[in-house]
């Protein structure tokens, strides 16, 4: 349906005025959503963009290239505490640290992508999931980055702007992340991602038609560790206050999980599954306070699923929604997107 | 021009709006009192979630009392299973959606440090953080109130009567390798080098760690008589197990977070028969008639499966002082007078130890630290509570 005829058809960021309409249409949305909203929300909305940064990084890694990761709650630690580190011990300022400590969780994600030349599926995973509980368990001993006590985020300041209110913060992390997702797309159609997914669908293949796996396969860990890294720098500031005990395994396997049920190997996708992962793990409680269908939903998993007589119906609720959407569309959200568009295309016939 | 100087106003007004909201008392109206709070009902720390549904029994039993001063409280609970941008979402969805007056309790330190200054900057009280670290108080903040005693208390009570009491020498302690630990730590150092002892041995063990034989063949070398315990339930019971194994049996001794006897000697299989535990709180099969009323709230208001465990009833007790405070109020329920009625609290007696805050003072953290009494307990072999010593209080 979308026929391309030269190289530069492909790369080009919008392929029709169609796309650039509905694109600034999503820019104004989003630069007057703060006002259109509570404060609280646009706290959600800023955990939202966090998750977006990190799962396009994890899918350039794991959709894109093939390979797997349960560390990136590590990266996203280092991350998080290279910022604070470096903006308060080493008094950078704000835009210097975050690219720097990303930088630092990219060495990391380097390091990493070394044994990720030798192991695959399986193994792979255990050798991240490793990094991942290694790298909290050494901040949290080591009292320069706060041991156990964890680290309070320093005011923000970026020029004449003091960025200390959730809204204030909101703008500056919006335009991180548009530039962050502009950026994975433009490096996915590019002679990068091309190798990218050529070992992702047959490493072999790829290392005969020329492409250096060692070199690939360590810049795709390197790429995404950077991508999480920028991520934990942002995060630390939407929280204002880290401890190791956050970046827990679970946070690991929350991000593979958008990343699956958003859409492997699709940006889209991993901002869909950003979004409705990252809403209803904040959201999904409240569902006891719908008219009706609450209440009853409560008795029922008070009578049922409960030792202490209370609710905890949002947890079932959050497995079940993950486990239909993989069941009916294992491309997750985005296959649905493409079903609906093709539906669409030919509509009314 | 025009839509930027109208965004300009737009954007005034709201802030207007806002600090104007924000002016007038938040949370209470003329039938009612809301309250905010947060527990984990899942997660890690589910067991410790009684607190809050403690809390709630406490709030229907005031309530159908006839509420205070002829407001009802409302108590908005919430479930962050024990993750700090969970309690973080929860409090903010809380105070700008439905509008808090206050905080109570509020399980966990690395779940209520995510939230404090996002309390404090909005001058929000916040009364009785359910955990005994030095963080709420040191430095103080006006809003904030802490009665849990400290674990560096608790240390030193349990060091003094081990040394004055049950005339030991060799103490000995193996403590989690974090903030909770630490307070432990130097509460038994300083109260030992007082008594011109010192520890003969200091183990840390992390939350992680599963095996503990190493750290208990180091307490064993050190042949202690006295071992303090300041891990957590599960690796007390391990400690204590493999000590068992070890043919090593000193005396040992716990912080309050292990002083749920019931709950401690089935975990361990009854190897939690003589130890002696630090209490915050009156035992629960105590005579103090104000336990006796929370006991019969309990029958009445809390779900049939919920024990009348030491961490349900102190979520009464956290919340007793914030309680009295309102009381004194009158109808007048502003911030600041509920503030200065929190200060004015002394010597208030609930099932905690005595309550006494002073005001304000950011150089001493005796001002927002309200308890510093403590008992010691020690398990039978029915897993009761034999009284050691009464309340005691600890610099």
């Amino acid at each position: 349906m979308d026929m391309k005829r030269d190289y530069y058809e492909d790369v080009k960021l919008f392929t029709s005025g169609v796309g650039f309409f509905w694109f600034l249409v999503l820019m104004v949305f989003l630069a007057a959503y703060p006002f259109l909203v509570k404060n609280y929300y646009v706290y959600v909305a800023n955990y939202i963009a966090i998750n977006i940064i990190v799962v396009i990084g994890l899918n350039i890694l794991v959709g894109y290239t093939g390979q797997i990761s349960l560390g990136h709650a590590g990266f996203f630690a280092i991350g998080a505490y290279g910022t604070l580190i470096l903006m308060t011990k080493l008094s950078f300022p704000f835009l210097l640290a975050l690219p720097v400590s990303a930088l630092i969780a990219s060495v990391f994600g380097f390091l990493l992508g070394l044994p990720a030349l030798r192991l695959e599926g399986p193994y792979l995973s255990i050798a991240t999931l490793g990094f991942g509980l290694t790298i909290t368990r050494v901040i949290g001993k080591i009292e320069f980055f706060g041991g156990r006590q964890g680290l309070h985020a320093p005011e923000l300041v970026i020029g004449p702007w003091h960025l200390n209110t959730d809204r204030d913060f909101y703008y500056l992390l919006m335009v991180i992340t548009v530039l962050m997702t502009v950026g994975a797309r433009n490096l996915i159609k590019t002679r990068v991602g091309r190798a990218f997914v050529a070992i992702r669908d047959a490493d072999i293949a790829a290392e005969t038609m020329g492409v250096n796996l060692v070199f690939y396969k360590t810049l795709a860990f390197a790429v995404s560790a950077f991508y999480t890294g920028i991520a934990g720098g942002l995060f630390a500031f939407v929280l204002r206050f880290i401890e190791p005990e956050l970046f827990s395994l679970f946070m690991s396997i929350m991000f593979l999980a958008m990343v699956v049920v958003g859409g492997l190997g699709s940006i889209m996708g991993s901002i869909a599954g950003a979004c409705l992962l990252g809403w209803l793990d904040l959201q999904l409680r409240n569902i006891l306070s719908l008219p009706y269908i609450g209440s009853w939903l409560e008795s029922l998993s008070k009578s049922y699923f409960s030792l202490t007589g209370v609710s905890n119906i949002q947890f079932i609720l959050f497995g079940l929604i993950m486990v239909l959407i993989m069941l009916f569309e294992p491309l997750g959200i985005f296959g649905i997107w493409i079903r609906t568009k093709k539906y669409w295309k030919t509509w009314p016939f | 021009m025009k839509k930027k100087l109208l965004s300009v106003l737009l954007a005034a007004a709201m802030v207007f709006g806002i600090s104007f909201y924000a002016a007038a008392e938040e949370g209470v109206t003329d039938t009612e009192i809301h309250i905010g709070q947060w527990g984990p009902q899942t997660g890690p720390a589910a067991a410790w979630g009684s607190v809050a549904r403690g809390t709630d029994a406490y709030f229907k039993m005031i309530n159908d009392e006839g509420g205070i001063n002829g407001r009802k409280l409302v108590l908005h609970m919430f479930d962050d299973g024990y993750n700090p941008a969970k309690t973080m979402a929860g409090v903010k969805e809380l105070q700008e959606g439905k509008g808090m007056f206050a905080w109570v309790s509020g399980v966990g330190t690395a779940t209520g440090l995510a939230v404090k200054e996002y309390l404090m900057e909005k001058k929000i009280p916040w009364v009785g953080p359910a955990s005994g670290s030095q963080v709420w108080t040191n430095p103080p903040s006006k809003y904030l109130f802490a009665d849990y005693p400290l674990y560096y208390i608790e240390a030193k009570a349990l060091c003094n009567y081990g040394a004055t009491k049950l005339g030991k020498k060799k103490f000995a302690m193996i403590y989690q390798n974090d903030d909770y630990g630490k307070n432990g730590l130097a509460g038994a150092q300083e109260e030992l080098g007082k008594l011109g002892l010192k520890l003969v041995e200091a183990v840390p063990v992390e939350v992680t760690d599963t095996d503990l034989k190493p750290h208990v063949m180091k307490l064993k070398q050190s042949e202690a008589d006295v071992v303090l315990l300041w891990v957590t339930p599960s690796h007390a019971v391990r400690t204590i197990g493999t000590g068992a194994a070890m043919q090593f049996a000193p005396q040992w001794m716990s912080t309050s977070t292990c002083s749920d006897f019931p709950f401690m000697n089935t975990i361990s299989k009854g190897l939690w028969t003589n130890v002696i535990a630090a209490s915050f709180g009156e035992v629960p099969d105590s005579p103090n008639p104000l336990m006796q009323k929370y006991k019969k709230a309990h029958e009445k208001y809390a779900a049939k499966e919920e024990r009348w465990g030491v961490f349900f009833y102190a979520g009464f007790g956290f919340v007793e002082p914030a309680v009295e405070a309102l009381k004194r109020c009158g109808k007048d329920v502003t911030r600041e007078r509920f503030v200065k009625e929190m200060e004015g609290l002394k010597n208030f007696k609930g099932i905690l130890g005595k309550v006494n805050f002073k005001p304000f003072n950011e150089k001493d953290p005796s001002s927002r630290q309200g308890t510093n009494e403590v008992f010691l307990v020690q398990c039978t072999e029915t897993s009761g509570y034999k009284m050691l010593t009464d309340w005691t209080k600890y610099e």
